[in-house]
């Protein structure tokens, strides 16, 4: 067994509004001199520790539990989940 | 999104050659069920839509009421069904801003927003506990966000909401009279779209709508933005004062489709626009996509070129997109140009209104066997039974829903939730209070006695507070109506809504029907919604500390009328049983009692009588004002009753009034003086609430006991499991 981090990003899907995200940019972002900034997204992450016998298994485990838990809405939200080996 | 093959041939046969795929888009969008109310139409006629307070005008999303010295109030109720049963926090969130938006296009700023929600079992369904627990939040961040506060509602439980949600919500505005937008429109005349970006999001929501949630894609979720429209309020408002608007619609379902021709077929004018010219979110976006998008939080309006630059400034100054989309011509088509292209050319009457069906209806078989009464189990231990009732989810106060919305913003919230109905101070020194209230487990044994029940319900609610009733808002949801069976039930509703309506002349100043609520285990069981909204001239009842040895005097008779109620399928589960029936005599009998006597300022507090049954409806008493009350069942005036029946029936048009012993003599008098039937059935003492009947106690609770489980129990639930 080893332990990994796995992180997972909840983001809305591409094309579906993200009113937090604009309001930075437009409220903040460009109210300032950073006109270079095109887009903003925000986006939730949930960084899990956790000990399983291999990379796979790991994510596939993460992965069942925001399923199960509705951790986020498959309707609405993008998820995605990288791993790192500690 | 498609049109069938019927109306296929239809839309071709009116115009005359082959649709193109951006007018079959639109005109998809228009024909749907949610649109057009092609199957309800014809029927909704015959409730009574005239009255001496009702101002109609053409294009108005809402209704309007005269409340005197120059000022209205506006009300609207829509629901949010489908998509708060795929993303509750969303879908809900949507809700609000889609009613309000109803109230502001009338030109009238939204002073209230009320909800009605139903969700399945939440004590063994935890689904049902993610959307209910997520509808709320939804409600509570939109509303607050936008100032508005939340004062009312109510929230049911039942399993034929398994998998699936009614979020209803409704509106009210005021405003002055002289400030309502008298929609109209000339030749030349600009079409100007205002508020948030067009996007993919909520592509095909009428549709979906008009749909059975089993067979769509789920793809039609919106994203609220509270914030958008508040300053769309404020800029609409602005832009009314300085005279800008010509006439004005929210775009909902059906999106620009639905806006552009049903306010061109209202003013009877066409209206020629560019969708190159609408604001959108992403580049790229097909013709078809922009004029069926439904992105939340959008406005379309009509002014005219003198006016526009004004206009502009306002949408500038609260940092709103306005973009001028097209003019008003004088040919009655909905013309939809790509730059010079010529994407859609349709007559506005043709998209506007799809043929209306006259769909067959037949009596469900499960009425003939369903009034009869099964023998109850013997109650052990009515105390102990008293408690878990008064914990039950539909029992139990709804103070973790109300106590997350903001309900004093704006400060006319003068009577609170948590009451009979809320009351709301009007700028001319009225009051105005106004319920919603539903009850598909009555509805589902008799869907036209269930449904004036309701009616008769909300009505009580405010005349608790002092309020006569003036006007009704109703929302019509129900299953398939291709099942002849379901459009039985939903003709049976209407037909009662009516005859109450006619009789009490109240009337209906707007409402709503959504069909195809079914859920993957079928169709859910009829709920009709009403909304009462009642007017008080001088002041509102408002409660007092009861204190001891005020009496409890209740007026009405309590029948054998235990079908649907909370006990049979709570604490019996057992669905079935007489359903309750309003003797519109006597209802109308003890409504006007009540409201005098109210008026004589007798009395310390007017509590209905209703879910759970007078045993429920003291407790309430008790438990709010934490005090005991010793109850005398035998005194309960009405037929010869058993004990389930007299605590538990929820028999309508009775009321519980506390007052001092000092106003007793003066009560009596008037009382039997108007021939009402009534009895003192009761005093308030001590920390226990009894109840006995023939000196023989059948329940003893402690009032701190049942107050901390009533009050407690929900959220537990909800946050717990």
């Amino acid at each position: 067994m080893a332990t990994y981090d796995v992180h997972v990003i909840i983001e809305n899907k591409p094309g579906i509004s993200d009113p937090e995200g604009e309001t930075i940019l437009n409220d903040l972002v460009l109210k300032g001199t950073h006109s270079t900034v095109s887009k903003i997204k925000t986006a939730k992450m949930l960084k899990f520790t956790i000990k399983e016998k291999d990379k796979k298994t790991a994510q596939n485990k993460i992965c069942e539990i925001c399923d199960e838990l509705r951790i986020y809405n498959p309707m609405v939200s993008k998820v995605s989940i990288s791993v790192i080996e500690n | 999104m498609s049109l069938d093959p019927q109306e296929l041939e239809d839309l071709t046969s009116k115009i005359g050659r082959k649709p193109s795929s951006t007018e079959l888009q639109i005109v998809a969008a228009e024909w749907s069920e949610h649109c057009s109310y092609k199957s309800s139409k014809k029927h909704l006629k015959i409730l009574p839509m005239d009255g001496p307070l009702v101002i109609s005008e053409k294009g108005y999303d809402s209704g309007v009421l005269d409340v005197g010295d120059g000022y209205v109030v506006t009300a609207h109720i829509e629901s949010h069904n489908h998509p708060s049963a795929v993303e509750p926090y969303g879908g809900a969130a949507t809700g609000v801003g889609g009613v309000v938006r109803d109230i502001l296009s009338a030109g009238t700023r939204p002073i209230a927003i009320f909800d009605g929600l139903r969700f399945g079992d939440i004590e063994k369904d935890r689904h049902a506990r993610w959307l209910f627990k997520n509808a709320v939040s939804g409600i509570a961040d939109y509303g607050n966000c936008l100032g508005i506060p939340t004062i009312g509602g109510e929230v049911e439980f039942d399993k034929c909401y398994t998998n699936y949600a009614l979020v209803d919500v409704a509106s009210v505005g005021f405003g002055k009279k002289e400030n309502l937008v008298k929609n109209h429109a000339n030749k030349g005349d600009l079409v100007v779209l205002l508020g948030g970006f067009t996007g993919r999001d909520g592509i095909g929501g009428s549709q979906f709508a008009s749909d059975s949630l089993e067979s769509e894609d789920r793809s039609a979720v919106q994203i609220p933005d509270p914030f958008i429209e508040k300053l769309i309020i404020e800029a609409i408002l602005e832009a009314r004062n300085q005279n800008l608007i010509n006439a004005m619609k929210d775009l909902g379902g059906g999106g620009l489709s639905c806006a552009v021709s049903e306010t061109a077929d209202a003013l009877s004018i066409g209206i020629e626009m560019d969708v190159d010219k609408v604001h959108t979110r992403e580049s790229g976006m097909h013709p078809d996509e922009i004029m069926v998008s439904e992105s939340q939080e959008r406005m379309l309006l009509i002014t005219n070129k003198t006016k526009l630059k004004k206009l502009q400034e306002i949408c500038k100054k609260f940092r709103i997109t306005c973009s001028v989309i097209g003019y008003v011509t004088s040919d009655s088509m909905m013309h939809v140009k790509k730059g010079k292209k010529t994407l859609a050319n349709l007559p506005t009457d043709v998209v506007a209104n799809a043929n209306l069906l006259d769909r067959p209806s037949k009596k469900p078989a499960y009425l003939e066997t369903i009034q009869k009464e099964k023998k109850l189990k013997p109650i052990p231990d009515y105390s102990k039974m008293m408690m878990k009732f008064l914990s039950s989810p539909n029992i139990a106060s709804k103070i973790w829903v109300y106590g997350q919305y903001d309900h004093e913003v704006g400060i006319r919230t003068v009577v609170k939730p948590g009451n009979d109905a809320s009351v709301l101070r009007l700028d001319n020194g009225k009051f105005l209070s106004v319920k919603i209230d539903g009850n598909p487990k009555q509805c589902y044994i008799n869907p036209r006695e269930g449904a004036i029940g309701c009616f008769e319900e909300a009505c009580r609610n405010v005349v608790c507070t002092g309020a006569k009733p003036i006007g009704m808002l109703d929302h019509l949801q129900f299953g398939n109506p291709e099942n002849p069976e379901i459009f039985w039930t939903f003709l049976e509703s209407l037909q009662g809504l009516t005859d109450f309506a006619k009789f009490f002349k109240i009337p209906c100043v707007g409402g709503k029907v959504s069909l195809y609520n079914e859920t993957p285990s079928g169709p859910i069981k009829p709920t009709p919604l009403v909304g009462v909204l009642g007017l008080i001239d001088e002041k509102p009842q408002m409660p007092q500390q009861i204190m001891n040895d005020d009496i409890l005097v209740i007026i009405g008779n309590t029948k054998d009328e235990m079908g649907g109620s909370e006990y049979f399928e709570y604490i019996h589960k057992f669905i079935g049983g007489k359903c309750p029936v309003v003797d519109f005599a006597e209802s109308k009998k003890n409504m006007n009692a009540v409201l005098s006597i109210i008026q004589k300022g007798l009395l310390k507090n007017v509590h209905d009588c209703s879910k759970g049954g007078l045993a429920v409806a003291i407790s309430e008493l008790c438990m709010i004002n934490d005090i005991g009350c010793d109850v005398l069942l035998e005194k309960v005036p009405g037929e010869e009753l058993d004990v389930d029946h007299v605590l538990f029936s929820e028999t309508h048009s009775r009321y519980l009034l506390v007052l001092k012993q000092d106003n007793l003599k003066k009560l009596n008098a008037f009382l039997k003086k108007n021939k009402v039937s009534f009895n003192q059935i009761g005093k308030f003492d001590g920390r226990q609430i009894r109840f006995n009947k023939n000196s023989k106690n059948i329940i003893d609770l402690r009032v701190d006991k049942a107050q901390k489980t009533w009050i407690n129990s929900l959220r537990e639930l909800v946050v717990h499991g």
